[in-house]
């Protein structure tokens, strides 16, 4: 009987706001008994205080981590979060990674509704990094870095996301209200979280996020930079080389290059 | 191993770093949410660090969904046991609820049906649990809004025979019982007086909120309710000394305010407990 109830729950907080009917058609669905559905339907007021409670606790876990992203939404936000709800509801134990799952979900439906602007998924994944980010996390103690070297791999952060988006989301401003337009053009942007735990960002050239990207791979030093540089249409010149090399001084300064893998 | 005592306070994000930044404050001892700092670095587990050896920490979870038919998350557990170790907490406590159907997680504690079955089942689960995390357990007695269908057996019975059947110690939350007795209509002393206080590892008081319909929420944001602290008084003068934590989430007011309600609350206790030895005695 506990399963039958577990789902009849999940369905009322979860589902449309229950009435006498719906509440009998769920209580037929999941199979409860005549005497427990006579019970329940005498509390669908008290049952009603579920809802609110489990919907509220979700929904400010979304206010708090996307703020812009919910507020141009507007209406339609609830629309995707009934739709989010109902057909998939989170997975997670930790709060904090429900927004992850709620913009996993909305991802291929944002796509094909006219009625959300292109950037607002990347809008709300850019907001979402901080709290994602700011939660990695760290390198086990007693690390100790040492110099790098061209044939062994690099050690970076684990308190990072290399993210690319199609719009400069990252240049919005912070104000809640503000409905401008992001610019439309590619971004390559290095979340990370310094030393001090405040989460900070870096937008890459393509080469360099390039030669980020391979490093988080696994690659060497060297051949991260060699097939970053290809892939960009570059020799392996001298600029490159420089450029490798101070990306990389620069990265250390943050402690986000920790030292050879 | 750490023993806890007297009066805490539940530690959240809001003055987290006013404690650590601080001078030492007469609270003796803070209760953790350990998903808040479980699987993840930076600032708020660096933090926490700092807290330890100066305050000792009592873990207190919220998702665990022992009540629930699938059995708890093993992922979860193995992080919580990690946790709980970083934490040095004496026992752990989470609450005799279900929070999750399935897949799907509800991050709410929904009431358990009072049935046979269930007290089976998470008696069984509690028993193990001890050894799964590493240290003694112990279940919290939560507010319900409505008996999921028919009880088979009153909410005591089934609290008690749940507490016999595994061993577990209770985190009796006195504000629960309070607005679970107004909600439903009974009286709170005769509830407390009937429970096996040597169970009692941690005593809960908070805040409750009153809605239109005159449904009593245990919302946690508001100062602990004068019936309540009787509540409390009356539970310390039976159960003698256990560790009492003041939980307060919403509404969250300064530290200084809720130092203010920590020590009112540790007079309360000291009072009770004259009490408790005068009558011993």
């Amino acid at each position: 009987m506990q399963q039958a109830l577990e789902n009849l729950f999940a369905d009322l907080v979860l589902g449309p706001p229950p009435s006498p009917e719906s509440l009998a058609e769920l209580c037929r669905k999941h199979l409860v008994g005549a005497d427990d559905s006579a019970a329940l339907s005498e509390s669908l007021e008290r049952l009603r205080v579920y809802r609110e409670l489990v919907r509220g606790n979700l929904r400010e876990a979304l206010g708090l981590s996307m703020p812009r992203c919910l507020s141009r939404l507007g209406p339609l936000f609830d629309e995707y979060f009934d739709r989010f709800l109902s057909e998939q509801a989170p997975r997670t134990h930790y709060l904090r990674d429900v927004t992850p799952e709620f913009l996993a979900f909305c991802a291929p439906l944002w796509q094909s509704d006219a009625r959300v602007a292109g950037y607002l998924h990347e809008l709300g994944r850019h907001e979402s990094l901080h709290i994602e980010v700011s939660a990695l996390p760290s390198l086990p103690r007693g690390y100790v870095p040492a110099p790098l070297a061209l044939e062994r791999g690099v050690e970076l952060s684990p308190a990072l996301r290399l993210v690319r988006y199609c719009h400069a989301v990252h240049e919005l401003p912070e104000d809640e209200t503000s409905r401008a337009a992001p610019a439309e053009r590619a971004v390559s942007l290095l979340v990370y979280r310094s030393p001090e735990h405040e989460v900070r960002y870096l937008e890459l050239t393509p080469l360099a996020a390039g030669i980020v990207e391979r490093l988080l791979f696994g690659d060497t030093l060297a051949a991260a930079v060699q097939e970053a540089a290809s892939a960009e249409g570059s020799a392996l010149t001298e600029a490159v080389l420089a450029g490798a090399a101070k990306l990389l001084a620069d990265l250390a300064e943050r402690g986000v290059v920790r030292g050879p893998r | 191993m750490v023993r806890l005592g007297g009066v805490g306070l539940g530690l959240r994000w809001d003055f987290l770093e006013e404690v650590v930044d601080g001078p030492p404050l007469p609270i003796d001892f803070f209760e953790v949410s350990p998903e808040n700092y479980m699987r993840r670095g930076g600032y708020y587990p660096a933090q926490l660090e700092q807290l330890q050896g100066r305050y000792p920490l009592v873990t207190h979870g919220l998702t665990m969904s022992i009540g629930a038919v699938a059995e708890p998350d093993a992922a979860y557990l193995r992080e919580l046991r990690t946790e709980i170790e970083r934490t040095r907490s004496p026992f752990h406590s989470d609450h005799l609820c279900f929070s999750s159907a399935g897949p799907r997680s509800l991050h709410e504690l929904l009431p358990l049906q009072q049935s046979r079955e269930n007290l089976r089942r998470v008696a069984e689960r509690a028993r193990r649990m001890s050894d799964v995390l590493g240290v003694p357990f112990a279940l919290e007695n939560i507010t319900y809004y409505v008996h999921p269908g028919r009880p088979e057996l009153p909410e005591l019975d089934f609290l008690m025979g749940v507490l016999e059947a595994s061993d577990a110690g209770l985190l009796l939350d006195v504000n629960n019982v309070y607005v679970n007795s107004v909600n439903h209509g009974f009286d709170p002393r005769a509830f407390i007086a009937a429970l096996d206080l040597r169970r009692v590892v941690e005593i809960h008081v908070a805040g409750h909120s009153r809605k239109p319909s005159g449904l009593l929420l245990d919302t946690h944001g508001a100062p602990v309710a004068d019936p309540v602290l009787d509540l409390l008084a009356f539970t310390l003068e039976q159960s003698g000394p256990r560790p009492v934590l003041l939980e307060r989430d919403n509404d969250v007011p300064d530290l200084g305010e809720l130092v203010r309600e920590v020590q009112s609350l540790r007079a309360l206790y000291d009072e009770s407990l004259q009490r408790y030895h005068a009558a011993g005695a």
